[in-house]
Parts: C-alpha cells; structure tokens; sequence
C-alpha cells in the first residue's frame, strides 16, 4: 500500500518537473509583449511626481513616462501599456508570477533585490537618485549641512532615516539634538511649528509634503543628500533579451539628454542625419542604418519612436519634478554626468 | 396657545425637571452647539472640495474607458431604480415575488455590463474602479457567499461525519484567520500556484477570497437560526408525511433565514466596508481611488476633505443597505397578519 502510494507520489513530483522544465525554455517575455502588443506596467499609483492619477482618470508621473518609453520602444506606441497598480508587499511577487512585464514603481536597487539569492530580479539602469535631504526655511539662510550645527533637527524615529542622520552627522562631527517623531506627518508639524531648524526626509517626499505647505517658497531643500536611493525599474531574472531592451531603452533616455536630442528637435535631427552621410553614430542610432535595434531585439527605430512620446530624460525630469512643475526638486544627482550628476549612458554603438 | 403649552410643558420636563438637570443640558448643548458651528464653518469656509469636484466621475467609475462609460452608469442607475422599487413596493403584490430574482440577477448583469464580450466591447478587470467595483466586489461576494454560508451550516448539523467535520473544521479555520491574511493569499499566493499563463484575473480573486471568508461566519448566522427552531416543527413534518428535504425546504429553511437576517444585514454591510482592505492589495476601488487622488501635487494635503467624503459615501451605502433590511424584515414578518 505505502509502495503504491511512494510510487504515485514519485510520478506525480515527476510529472510537475516536467512541466517546470518545459516552461524554462519558454519564449523571452519580450517576445510575449509583441504578440500581446501591450506592456503590463506594474507602478504604484499613490506617490507625487512619480506615479499618481489624474482628475480625467489616467496615470502620470515619472514612473509612468518609463512605462510609456518602453511601449514606445517595444511597440511603436506609448499607449499601448497597461498600469497595473501595485503596492510594495505585492510588487516582486507580481514580477516572480508573469503578472507584469515591468516595475516602475520607485524601487530602491540593492544587492539582495538584484541577487539570485534574493529577489532574482534583474535591474535596469537607476531613473531617479533618491536620498534622505534636509529642508530649511529659506530665511534661515542655511545652505550647507555644516551650518546645522548645534541645530534640532526633526526625525522619524525608528527608521533608517534616523540613522542615516546619525552617521551622517557623526561623520562631519557636526553635533545636532534629534526631536523624534512617529511618521512623516507629525515631523512635518513640528518643523512647522518651529520645533527644530531643519527636518529630514527622502528628498523627494520632501518635496511632495512641501506643496501642501502655505508657503512652499519659503523653504529649500538643501543639496547635502544623506543616503543613497537610486530607483530603479525592474524586470524578471534571466531573461537577457528583455532585460536588454529595457536597459537600453533607459539608456536612450539620458544619450538623447546627452545629445541634445529632444521631442522638438527630433525630426530636424532625423532630417539633417537622412542628408549627411558622415554622420555616422547619428545616424545608426536614429535607425537610418540599421544595426542597433536588431540587437536588442527591436525595431531600429526604436529610439526615434521613444523621444516622439516621451521626450529625454532631462524633458521628463522637468515635465513632473522640474522648477515649474508641482513638486519641484532640484536636479543635483539627477543632472546628466556632464552638469555634476550621475546619469550617464554607456556609449551606443 | 395650547400646543405652545404642550410644547413648554414637554420642555421643561425633558430639559429642566431640575436645576441640575438644566445646567446639565444647557452644557451639553453649548458643546454640541460650538462642535456644530466649528463643523459647518470648516466644510462653508475652509475645506477645499476641488478633489472631489474635480474628480467626480473618477470616484465613481474609475478609470473605465470614457467611450463605454454608458455601461457602469447603466448598471448604477439599474440598482438605483431596483432599490427605490424595492423600497416603494406595497407589501403583497405580484410583482413582489419578482424582486429577489431580479436583484439576484443584478450581479451577472453587471458583470457582462463591466466586462463586456458578447456583443459589446470587452473591458479589462484592471481598468474598473470607483463606487463601481466597490459595488460589484460586494454584490459579487455576497452573491456566492450566502449559497455557500447556507450550505456549511446545513453541513455542520449534517448526521455524515467527514461532512460534519469537514464543515466545521472549514469554519472554525475561516474565522481564525484575520481577513488581510486571506485577501493576501488570494492575491499573492494563488497565483504562484497556478501553471504559467493561466490566470484568473484581481477582481476576481478578490471575490473569491471574500466570499470563502464571509461564508464562514454566515454559516454560523444561519446556524443560529436553524437552532432556534424547536424540534416539534420537524416532528410535526414528519407527521404530516413530509420527507428531510421537504421539511428543510419549506418549514425549516425560510424560517431560519427570517431569524437570522438581522446578522446577515451585519454582515453585509461588514463585507462592503472590508472591500476598502482591497486598496492596500492593488484594486482601485473607491478607497484605493482616494489614495492616488492624494497623491496628485494638485490635491497634495487635502486629506480631510478626501476622507470626509468618502465617509459620507460609505455611510450612505450602509443606510441604504439598512433601509433594505428592513423593508425585507418587515415583509417577512408573520406575526401580524
């Protein structure tokens, strides 16, 4: 009886490998997303500047132009993806189970995320440099961390912003007495209330809570950043060929910053490389020669249709977190490599 | 002049009996009073109603497609008319004996209105939000949680013992489980189990997981019921030559029911509040839509305002819900013929 039923288990578990490994040499999911022709985008939908909804119903943000440069890119179209709302218990699980293609939900990239012993995610280049900030009232006439000391600063106690603050701090020798708070709210209020000099946070949601201020000119954000938060988009582990496409898709973003290549200028460039033969780099990577989106398994006018839609990385940066949108944030580390930033783009050839 | 008489005799003795009594009252009053005004001056004066005016149809509908927006507003105005009915109707009437069926119908109506397919354009599940599938994840789970709520408690006074034990275990584990573990299980773990591919869309994993879970504690409101019920009524049955199943069917079931709806009404309206937990797994609905209001730089701050609103709406689904109830009750009474 035990002999009968080891052996049923046995075919059984058999059977299920099987199935495991037929499904290993499936398809890249690039190619899944040709013939669905729609990108499954996972975002979050509730951060400012990043991913929100609009009044007449449809997603925007930073996130979002990612999501819409890699349809363009994968699809010709930027409208042809669909926003799968994610919240951060759920997102890697979404990836792990082919819910979605692509994360592009503000996602901190770190060894244990990136490692097959973790997550097994593959990340594409960071979008947006992230870090803990400090604001200040503008008529404190603060500018530089050093000028904090002796300063109460106002804290969310319990996390690592708390300690960041600490080794930041203790690293320059400057000394500060921490007023600690349970969430972002309160330590909004007490710096209000002029409890402490200055508060610290992730500069980006620095800068969100700053537009429900009465005045938010009255307060900066200075440029000394305390921790390290690149976000970065994400797709599924082994699967080179989408995780290239990604990768450079990304890429394409800051070289046409680089270049100067931009949603007014594109077809002017377009032109202008059609006409001068010498041009060479231009024009393999407008696809006028083909060879490059080949190589990544796209069309070789990928990057073309990508700045159509989107624009480059320095247009968007403006369009949702730049001087004149709703939740300005000063470039500093998301300048291109050229203005003392970090983005760079490996060279596309 | 006599009924100012009536009037200030009623005051005085349901005010000012005493002097204790008016100092008491007239404190109590101040408070209510100056609570009321700050109220009223912060909803006239300073609340700022642009996320909601702005986005009206959004808490409504989601981000459903604006060319087919005629459907959920179909739907919407199609329970609306069936409660303003239901609500209206006389008590004995033809008619009457129509209304469950057709608010059992409500469901499938609209889930081929929101999903579309035969005939009309087909709407992915991703794309219903708003009141519209806080509606439909309710209906939806309340819908197949009753049939089965029914079923385990029939099951659990079964004579057949795997079937006894096997209900009951179903229950007590059901109730166990705090309603997030099982929502998260139905959105994260369900789908790593199924084959590649295959894939039952959010909605309706939600509604699975929320009708397996409210079943379980309806099965214990109807068991309350059917123990209410003495004994003598299936040996009176039994004498009238009924067989099991015509006795459940006819004497035992329908009055079990009328006893216990006072706890379904609760549970009812406890499962259209739970579908809030939803936003924190993903789904748009009417919550979850408030959440990526307040993420708008245009909205930033408005917190207040956004959750008084939505406090409003819940609480005028409850009441209806209520009101519902116990126009149900009250048709259902047998006392007083």
């Amino acid at each position: 009886m035990i002999k009968l039923y080891l052996t049923g288990l046995m075919s059984l578990t058999l059977m299920l490998s099987g199935c495991a490994s037929l499904e290993n040499d499936k398809r890249s999911r690039l190619d899944l997303i040709k013939t669905r022709d729609k990108l499954i985008c996972g975002v979050s939908g509730k951060i400012p500047g990043f991913s929100f909804l609009k009044s007449d119903g449809s997603y925007q943000g930073i996130d979002i132009e990612i999501c819409k440069a890699l349809a363009a890119a994968f699809l010709g179209s930027p409208n042809k993806v669909q926003y799968r709302p994610l919240t951060a218990p759920e997102r890697f699980t979404a990836i792990k189970t082919g819910e979605i293609d692509v994360l592009s939900r503000n996602t901190t990239f770190n060894l244990s995320r990136d490692s097959i012993g973790g997550n097994g995610l593959t990340f594409a280049p960071v979008v947006f440099y992230d870090g803990q900030g400090l604001m200040v009232k503008s008529n404190s006439k603060i500018t530089r961390i050093e000028q904090l000391n002796d300063a109460n600063i106002c804290v969310g106690s319990g996390t690592t912003t708390e300690q960041n603050l600490n080794d930041a701090f203790e690293e320059k020798k400057i000394n500060y007495k921490p007023i600690k708070y349970q969430d972002l709210n309160q330590v909004v209020a007490g710096y209000l209330q002029g409890r402490c000099k200055a508060m610290t946070s992730d500069r980006s949601q620095l800068a969100a809570a700053r537009t429900g201020f009465k005045n938010p000119n009255r307060h900066i954000i200075l440029n000394d950043v305390l921790s390290k938060e690149p976000l970065a988009p994400a797709s599924i582990g082994g699967d080179q060929k989408l995780a290239d496409a990604v990768r450079w898709v990304i890429y394409s973003l800051i070289t046409a910053e680089e270049l100067d290549i931009n949603k007014a200028n594109i077809d002017k460039k377009i032109k202008l490389a059609t006409e001068d033969k010498s041009k060479t780099s231009l024009r393999r990577l407008l696809g006028i020669d083909p060879g490059l989106g080949q190589k990544i398994g796209l069309s070789d006018d990928f990057f073309v249709n990508i700045i159509k839609s989107t624009g480059n990385y320095g247009d968007i940066y403006n369009k949702h977190l730049g001087k004149d949108s709703n939740l300005p944030i000063p470039r500093g580390l998301n300048n291109l490599y050229s203005k003392d930033g970090l983005h760079i783009a490996p060279p596309m050839k | 002049m006599k009924k100012l008489e009536t009037i200030s005799r009623y005051i005085k003795r349901n005010f000012a009996s005493s002097k204790l009594d008016l100092t008491i009252n007239t404190f109590l009053l101040f408070i209510i009073w100056s609570f009321l005004v700050k109220i009223i001056y912060w909803i006239r004066f300073n609340a700022e109603w642009d996320i909601v005016t702005k986005n009206f149809p959004l808490y409504l509908f989601g981000s459903y497609p604006k060319a087919e927006l005629w459907r959920p507003t179909l739907w919407i105005s199609v329970i609306i008319t069936l409660i303003i009915v239901t609500l209206s109707c006389p008590r004995k009437n033809n008619y009457t004996k129509l209304l469950p069926i057709i608010w059992i119908l409500i469901v499938p109506l609209g889930i081929f209105l929101l999903a579309g397919g035969i005939g009309i354009t087909p709407v992915a599940s991703t794309d219903w939000g708003g009141i519209t599938l806080t509606l439909c994840l309710t209906l939806s789970s309340g819908l197949l949680s009753l049939p089965l709520g029914i079923l385990l408690a029939i099951g659990r006074q079964s004579n057949l013992f795997a079937i006894r034990k096997f209900c009951k275990l179903y229950i007590e584990f059901m109730r166990a489980m705090p309603l997030i573990a099982v929502l998260f299980f139905g959105q994260l773990l369900i789908p790593i189990f199924l084959p590649m591919g295959l894939e039952i869309n959010r909605v309706m994993r939600a509604v699975l997981a929320f009708s397996l879970f409210t079943a379980s504690y309806i099965a214990e409101d109807i068991r309350g019921g059917l123990q209410a019920i003495p004994n003598t009524q299936n040996e009176a049955a039994a004498a009238l030559g009924l067989d099991s199943i015509q006795t459940f069917q006819l004497i035992i079931m329908p009055q079990a029911i009328k006893i216990s709806l006072p706890a379904l009404t609760n549970q009812a309206i406890g499962l259209l509040q739970n579908t809030s937990l939803m936003s924190i797994l993903g789904l748009v609905e009417i919550f979850g839509i408030s959440r990526s209001l307040l993420a708008n730089p245009n909205f930033i701050g408005k917190y207040l305002e956004g959750y008084v609103w939505l406090a409003c709406i819940y609480w005028l689904i409850c009441t209806l819900m209520a009101l519902l109830s116990k126009n149900l009750e009250s048709k259902l009474n047998t006392d007083n013929i």
